[in-house]
């Protein structure tokens, strides 16, 4: 079967939403793509096509839905006076003014607790501006403060740690680098002094005074402390 | 569909909620099908509010075996359409360009306000100049098929013609469309 130009323009939408056959669609293919009359008609229709579905659907103006309204149901009724008053009370959502007034309270004695009102004994004028204001600036000092001494702790726990830490990776710093302990005829270590103390043993021990000794080095004051 | 029907059944029985849903829920279609087919805000708003009022007063007569509620509004917007082309064409000072190219209208009405022109895209703005000029049984069929998405037994339903004559109008419609833009100086890419 020979397409045809005449066919190719009748069944073109047929080709474009690809309800062709699979043997319709290989003679339509073999005749577009030698047909130069048909080419360029395929190839323009595509476009337009293309070009429609980019069309963008349009957004109805919003007093449309109410002009409709207007005109079907007939307009709405205008409330004046007190009713007027009452519909707009109404209008308000009672759930949502109650979690409001909630979270507006929660924050008043999130604040006021931390300018130092006291809830014992409260007075008016804790409530002044200016006491407010020093209460605020009081609390806020404290609380950098007390995280400056936190942030300080932290660090000298970690520089401890971390000399610990260097101490044991060092070869032989047990001998070299840790001073010796005092001799003695009991080994550290052993329970009851008669006979030498097992490895494991003897090395805990040893692990033990070089890490004193370490500490003793990284923080005399409270390492003297201690021992006192 | 079956939220539709149980909406209308509501305003039938005085349901104004119900009637503000349907209203809601498908002022979009009715306004983008007017607009594409008059190529004028003003003129799809005005027709969008006739559409509805008809739909309003004639929602008895909405059979849910016959079809989908959205269908049967198409429909609806469909002949109103049609009813509005036909009364401005009378009123429209013709040329002899409608006899010569039967077709192609020749429609001054979708000449747009060059702010209406710059708020479109380019392409966009010039395939809805050339959708204007189609034939109004082409156009309708192409932005049915081509702009709404509707299946072609939707567009029997709505066109109430034969499904040939459907895939003819929206072949032809397609073709036509192309040679306009063509003429209007958009090359295929």
């Amino acid at each position: 079967m020979n397409w045809t130009c005449e066919q190719t323009e009748l069944r073109l939408s047929d080709y474009l939403d690809g309800l062709l056959t699979a043997a319709e669609q290989k003679e339509f293919d073999a005749h577009v793509n030698s047909c130069a009359r048909c080419t360029p008609l395929v190839s323009s229709v595509t476009q337009a096509l293309s070009g429609l579905h980019s069309l963008a659907q349009v957004e109805p103006p919003p007093r449309l839905v109410y002009n409709i309204l207007d005109k079907t149901l007939g307009p709405r009724e205008t409330v004046t006076g007190w009713k007027a008053i009452l519909a707009w009370f109404r209008a308000f959502n009672p759930q949502r003014l109650a979690y409001g007034g909630v979270s507006l309270c929660a924050m008043f004695l999130v604040f006021a607790s931390f300018t130092g009102f006291s809830w014992k004994k409260p007075r008016a004028a804790d409530l002044s501006p200016v006491n407010v204001y020093r209460g605020a600036d009081r609390q806020a000092h404290l609380v950098y403060a007390r995280s400056a001494k936190f942030v300080s702790d932290l660090r000298v726990v970690y520089e401890i740690q971390s000399r610990l830490q260097r101490t044991e990776d060092l070869p032989g710093s047990q001998d070299s680098t840790a001073p010796q302990p005092a001799p003695s005829d009991k080994n550290p270590g052993s329970t009851d002094g008669s006979g030498p103390a097992s490895p494991k043993q003897q090395n805990r021990a040893n692990d033990l005074a070089s890490h004193s000794i370490v500490l003793a080095a990284a923080c005399p004051s409270c390492w003297e402390g201690r021992i006192r | 569909m079956e939220q539709d029907v149980q909406l209308v059944q509501q305003c039938l029985q005085g349901d104004g909620s119900a009637w503000e849903e349907l209203v809601r829920q498908h002022n979009r279609r009715v306004f983008n099908i007017c607009y594409r087919f008059t190529g004028n805000r003003t003129e799809a708003e005005d027709l969008t509010q006739d559409v509805f009022l008809r739909i309003y007063k004639t929602l008895g007569s909405y059979r849910a075996i016959h079809g989908g509620f959205a269908t049967w509004m198409t429909s609806v917007t469909r002949n109103l359409l049609i009813d509005h082309y036909r009364r401005t064409k009378r009123d429209r000072a013709t040329d002899s360009l409608d006899d010569a190219m039967p077709v192609v209208e020749n429609k001054e009405s979708s000449a747009k306000r060059p702010d209406e022109q710059a708020l479109l895209g380019e392409l966009s703005g010039q395939v809805q100049t050339a959708l204007t000029k189609l034939s109004p049984e082409l156009r309708e069929a192409v932005i049915l098929r081509d702009l709404q998405q509707l299946e072609y037994g939707e567009i029997q339903k709505v066109l109430a013609v034969p499904e040939g004559t459907v895939k003819s109008r929206i072949n032809r419609g397609r073709i036509e469309l192309a040679r306009i833009l063509q003429q209007m100086g958009v090359r295929p890419a």
